[in-house]
């Protein structure tokens, strides 16, 4: 008798549904995201005048280029809508790809349901193959609501993008998502655990970003493009320019790396990985005398990739920082385009203070990641092997604190001087005080999402990665897109980022970051108090 | 002398939920005591409580004259405790999870951990996320018993073992009672209840049903009789406390409560050839029990 479609498709229709889950809120950030940058733009450059003034700013800015991707046909709403959108929503894209992609399957062998489904009517390489397919559910959910939402904005006379375009620029901002998926599908394989599988996703993403760069950072280097997946993103120019032809490779990429992924699947055991794994090794137990060391000891990779991630950036940064500067330095219309995004100061200063926002954004993920590692050493069951000897719950969570905010003063520090050694190579002429202050500021926009992070763990234990993910994200957003529609005060105010000066275009202003920081702290405490009233919980 | 575990009027209730109603429990210092119900009967819960990880309803729970709540630390440094569903550091080895394990406890016996390690057959230089689930539940009953703690809470501390570790588990908590350990099983295998227990209570959605010594609940409970006759079978169906008559061919079996003689007069009358009679088992008095208050809440 022949088996119902969906018996035999069972891992396909549970992974589909939980990518399709996960895709929610990125299908609404990007769809805001787009919106909000091409009815802004058409409010905020109304004119002829105001137009030919952005495009002097940006339009032949290395530093700009290389952060953001090659600006092409930006005197348009639909051209700057494509370069905004496709530079920072493809790398977005990129990231929440590697990470569903290795949650969907290595988390889920990780955690022995992967094994569950195993025992039905289906073979590892079978089952594997149907977990890739259900991932493309969380990018088609993307493409689908953004695709909609933009022909939609595009509808309005002054944004003017019709339904094909927003279509074929929907699906260029998902692509890179799909293939980092796929890339992360494959890591999965090759790896032994989920945090090792996302690692070297992430270290994808950050070779094909730094490519990327490099290629539209000289124009003598644009061939480069075509070496890096985020580089075939930007080759696609889905409004200004559409070439298909650079689907080709995303679509070899992502099959090639689905393929390998279900290939080695059927190659390996349950549990097992490609790549060699250390099964024993001679017992190293100096951290291991007590909650602070444990929590040194586990987070201390996971720290030291993201100082890596943190110090690379802003290495770049201040590398292209000169000759970003430069072009504001020469002209009075980029200098008064600045100020409209809220910026003063000049030349390399000006565009460390503006850039550093990204640095800011990964500083306050970095903060994100301690307060989710500390709730899911609650939810795994591991915090209660703590606890039930002789740790009390006070100074467990203390300790998650203060590494918490040494981890991000550290970050902080090491986005300075990275910065400051980047701007120096090229002669910028700041000083290391002024970068190792402006880093220092950017922890505390970070220790602030620590304590809301903190709040949120002792008394919405469950809520903590939304609150604190989704506060970043929404503070990211509001800061990128806020000074170009013009956001009402109230609602610019709702981001953390929105309080901090632009250093070191202008001077760290301590008293607000030392108010910042104090609200963080009181999260922290505040937290602290439900922690101790409430019951441990799990998932 | 105070208590080991001190339970009065403890309750959690989760929205409409009892998990537990009103545990009063008592249990002195070197006893070994059996904790029985099916899952959900609210077992781990009590656990959780004596350990302060989740706060009453109502009630209270002390450990040693402790309160669980108001001083968990001190009660802890007393306390040893294995739990069902052990998840441990995937990222360290065996013997780095116990070393950790014994310094966040402050009470370690090296030779007996090394005792241990042996007598549980544990590679402790494997790292902890290529140990099977017995083996993880092998490191959470070392790092527990390597302690000598004075209270032992094992909640379905066997879960994963293979029959050889299930000795090796027995030995060891033999070996805590001549101690004098006090030694709480929180279990649904019978066998290992009936096998190392003094005592037992059996709870059932979320009370505690029965509590006693199994000489006490097998003398409260019936008998079993299994008598052979050369002749016709007699009829025992009026026959005082008599019950669960079953008939197959000249051998008759039942289960008698409280004076047998009333039935020995009437299988001496009849002729019996062979007769035998055995205490219930403790599964057999536990399902009996369960039956018993199923029928009662059915009907």
């Amino acid at each position: 008798m022949a088996e119902p479609l969906g018996a035999r498709a069972v891992v396909l229709r549970l992974t589909a549904r939980r990518a399709g889950r996960s895709a929610g809120v990125w299908a609404y950030a990007f769809s805001l995201f787009v919106g909000s940058s091409a009815l802004g733009y058409a409010a905020t450059y109304k004119t002829a005048a105001q137009r030919r003034q952005l495009v002097t700013t940006f339009g032949n800015n290395a530093g700009v280029d290389a952060l953001i991707g090659r600006a092409h046909d930006i005197s348009t709403v639909a051209g700057f809508t494509e370069w905004r959108s496709l530079g920072i929503l493809s790398l977005v894209g990129a990231i929440w790809g590697v990470l569903l992609g290795t949650r969907l399957l290595r988390g889920e062998e990780d955690a022995g349901r992967f094994e569950l489904v195993l025992v039905g009517r289906t073979s590892r390489g079978g089952a594997t193959a149907q977990a890739v397919a259900g991932l493309a559910a969380g990018p088609l959910v993307v493409f689908v609501v953004t695709a909609v939402a933009t022909a939609v904005v595009g509808h309005d006379s002054s944004v003017a993008i019709g339904a094909g375009t927003a279509t074929f620029l929907a699906l260029a901002l998902v692509v890179s998502a799909v293939m980092f998926a796929a890339l992360g599908a494959l890591t999965s394989q090759l790896c032994p655990t989920r945090r090792r599988a996302a690692a070297y996703g992430g270290a994808a993403v950050g070779i094909s970003f730094v490519i990327r760069m490099v290629a539209d950072a000289d124009p003598h280097l644009g061939w480069l493009r075509w070496a890096s997946p985020l580089g075939w993103v930007e080759q696609l120019r889905p409004v200004t320019a559409p070439d298909g032809w650079a689907l080709a490779p995303v679509a070899l990429l992502s099959l090639a790396a689905a393929g390998l992924a279900v290939a080695l699947a059927s190659r390996r055991d349950l549990g097992a990985s490609i790549l060699p794994d250390r099964t024993a090794a001679a017992a190293r137990t100096g951290l291991l005398g007590g909650p602070a060391g444990l929590v040194v000891r586990l987070g201390r990779s996971g720290v030291a990739a993201w100082a890596l991630a943190v110090g690379g950036l802003a290495l770049i940064v201040g590398f292209i920082a000169k000759a970003g500067g430069s072009a504001i330095t020469d002209s009075p219309a980029a200098r008064r385009a600045f100020a409209r995004l809220g910026d003063t100061g000049t030349g390399t200063r000006l565009f460390l203070g503006l850039t550093f926002l990204l640095v800011a954004a990964l500083l306050s993920l970095v903060a994100a990641g301690q307060i989710s590692a500390a709730r899911s050493s609650e939810s795994d069951g591991l915090l209660e092997h703590l606890l039930v000897r002789s740790t009390r719950r006070s100074t467990w969570f203390l300790v998650v604190a203060a590494l918490g905010v040494a981890v991000v003063l550290t970050c902080g520090l090491v986005a300075g001087t990275a910065a400051w050694l980047g701007q120096a190579s090229q002669h910028g002429g700041v000083p290391y005080g002024v970068m190792v202050n402006a880093g220092l500021s950017l922890a505390a926009p970070g220790i602030f999402v620590l304590g809301l992070g903190a709040l949120a763990l002792g008394v919405l234990p469950r809520g903590v990665d939304f609150i604190t993910y989704g506060f970043v994200g929404w503070s990211f957003l509001l800061e990128f897109i806020g000074g170009i529609i013009g956001l009402n005060h109230w609602i610019l105010d709702t981001s953390v980022f929105h309080q901090l000066a632009t250093a070191p275009a202008v001077s760290p202003d301590w008293a607000t970051n030392g108010v910042v920081m104090g609200l963080g702290a009181l999260g922290i405490a505040l937290g602290m108090l439900g922690f101790l009233r409430r019951d441990l919980r799990g998932a | 002398m105070t208590a080991a575990i001190s339970c009065s009027g403890l309750s959690k209730r989760y929205g409409e939920l009892d998990a537990l109603a009103g545990l009063d429990l008592e249990i002195a210092e070197g006893e070994v005591y059996g904790y029985l119900g099916p899952n959900g009967a609210g077992k781990t819960t009590t656990i959780r409580l004596l350990l302060g990880l989740i706060r009453p309803t109502s009630g209270s729970a002390r450990l040693f004259g402790l309160d669980c709540q108001r001083e968990p630390v001190a009660a802890h440094r007393r306390v040893a405790y294995v739990s069902g569903e052990t998840n441990l550091w995937p990222s360290l080895t065996g013997a780095e999870t116990l070393h950790l394990l014994g310094r966040v406890h402050g009470q370690l016996d090296e030779s007996y951990r090394d005792e241990l390690i042996s007598r549980f057959d544990l590679d402790p230089s494997r790292k902890v996320r290529t140990y099977s689930k017995g083996n993880r539940q092998k490191v959470s009953l070392i790092a527990a018993l390597m302690t000598r703690a004075d209270l032992l809470l094992l909640d379905e501390p066997t879960s994963g073992l293979d029959p050889l570790m299930e000795q090796a588990f027995r030995h060891s908590v033999h070996e805590a009672r001549e101690r004098g350990q006090t030694v709480f099983l929180s279990s649904h295998i019978l066998s290992e209840v009936e096998a190392l227990c003094d005592r037992v209570g059996i709870l059932r959605a979320g009370a505690l049903i029965e509590e006693g010594t199994l000489a006490e609940m097998r003398h409260l409970s019936a008998l079993s009789v299994e008598a052979t006759f050369d002749g016709a079978v007699p009829d025992l169906s009026g026959v005082g406390g008599v019950s669960a008559v079953e008939v197959v061919g000249s051998v008759v079996r039942c289960q008698v409560r409280g004076s047998i003689e009333p039935l020995l007069k009437v299988l001496a009358a009849a002729g019996v050839r062979e007769l035998l009679s055995r205490e219930p088992s403790l599964e057999e008095l536990f399902l009996a029990r369960y039956g018993a208050q199923s029928a009662a809440t059915d009907g």
